[in-house]
């Protein structure tokens, strides 16, 4: 991948790839994998970007499919015998922000299902109804229905656990 | 008061270490590993895998008065395998410490090595697959006498002025030989496509990879 591209092409972008990448794994080293995998994805699928859309949708698009491929390929290899325990503790060792209401509303949204996480991003980074739907791939009719749903549910998960 | 999710968002990528960039690297360092692992993986399973039919054949034909067809395809088969083997003992000197470009090159030296090889085999197996196919199938017992010597029978009885040469129809011979010929000219080319039919995916992404790195290098 030529720095150029990195540089004008991906750097622009790569908060929001940071923040979707944060929200599907669970550690650092599961993160910078999935980092370079979407930056590399994006380099090469470059030339089948059309213009129909925005670059920023393209990226998003992209990083979005390539964490829920790598998150589908980790779920088949995992080893069952990992429990859930150890890798919250994993998460909360290794893997924090400095801001623990941040760190929090993570830990709640890693909770949803892949979709709404994305959803809940997306909406978080105040990309519009239209944006979204464009980004996931679906009608975006619901998509309100559906970020207020999440909203509900992430309230109940972090309730009394932010002041 | 309670904060909303938004602020939380909001304020939590204000402070300074949360939208810290992954340094880029060793991406491709892994990657050529990786892949290179997983055509070993393959290598070797289907390497078993021939081994297993190997003896499988052998059992199967031979309980089915077909022994001469099992005994060739299992030595050749066999054959098969232990030249295969000895091809990857070079393969486990590759040095996967180099950078993954030399890396990918030198393995992907030895893949065209060993596909050159084996290519030049295929000429030679699949003929001799059919001819066992054939050979085995003239003895095998049919009620008391061997099924080519009553196959020539009732073809004398059809044909009785065909011209035989040492007591087989001349177009018999003709025609094995034709298709024997045939798997000798083709035999690289059905090679080629049994092989991309079992490693055509890996074959494509390392082709990619050093697409990808010739074009880091420029």
């Amino acid at each position: 991948m030529s720095s150029d591209f990195y540089k004008t092409s991906i750097l622009p972008f790569a908060g929001i790839i940071i923040k979707l990448c944060r929200a599907y794994t669970n550690s650092q080293e599961d993160f910078e994998d999935y980092y370079q995998e979407v930056c590399l994805q994006i380099w090469r699928s470059k030339e089948n970007f059309k213009e129909e859309s925005q670059w920023s949708t393209w990226v998003y698009r992209i990083s979005l499919n390539v964490c829920l491929t790598l998150l589908k390929k980790k779920k088949n290899n995992v080893q069952h015998f990992v429990s859930d325990a150890v890798m919250d503790e994993e998460t909360e060792n290794n893997y924090a922000f400095s801001d623990e209401p941040l760190n929090l509303l993570y830990d709640a949204i890693r909770k949803l299902s892949e979709i709404d996480r994305a959803i809940i991003m997306l909406y978080l980074e105040e990309k519009s109804q239209k944006e979204i739907a464009e980004i996931i791939g679906t009608n975006g009719n619901n998509i309100g229905v559906r970020v207020k749903r999440i909203k509900t549910r992430l309230k109940k998960i972090l309730d009394g656990k932010i002041n | 008061m309670e904060k909303s999710i938004e602020n939380i968002w909001k304020e939590g990528f204000l402070k300074n270490d949360a939208l810290v960039v992954p340094k880029i690297n060793n991406l491709y360092d892994q990657k050529s590993i990786h892949i290179i692992d997983k055509f070993k993986r393959m290598f070797k399973i289907n390497l078993i895998a021939i081994v297993f039919f190997a003896f499988a054949m052998l059992v199967v034909t031979t309980f089915n008065g077909l022994p001469i067809i099992g005994i060739s395809w299992f030595l050749i088969l066999i054959a098969l395998v232990v030249i295969n083997k000895k091809l990857t003992n070079s393969l486990k000197k590759m040095d996967y410490h180099k950078n993954s470009y030399e890396y990918l090159m030198s393995f992907n030296k030895w893949l065209q090595e060993q596909l050159a090889i084996n290519r030049k085999m295929a000429r030679l197996y699949y003929p001799l697959f059919f001819l066992s196919i054939v050979v085995g199938f003239w003895f095998v017992d049919a009620e008391g006498i061997n099924l080519g010597e009553r196959l020539i029978g009732e073809v004398l009885y059809g044909f009785p002025d065909i011209y035989l040469v040492n007591g087989v129809p001349l177009i018999g011979i003709a025609l094995v030989l034709i298709i024997a010929g045939l798997l000798v000219l083709f035999g690289g080319r059905i090679y080629n496509l049994d092989v991309k039919i079992v490693y055509g995916r890996i074959f494509k992404k390392i082709e990619e990879l050093i697409t990808d790195l010739e074009e880091l290098r420029n």
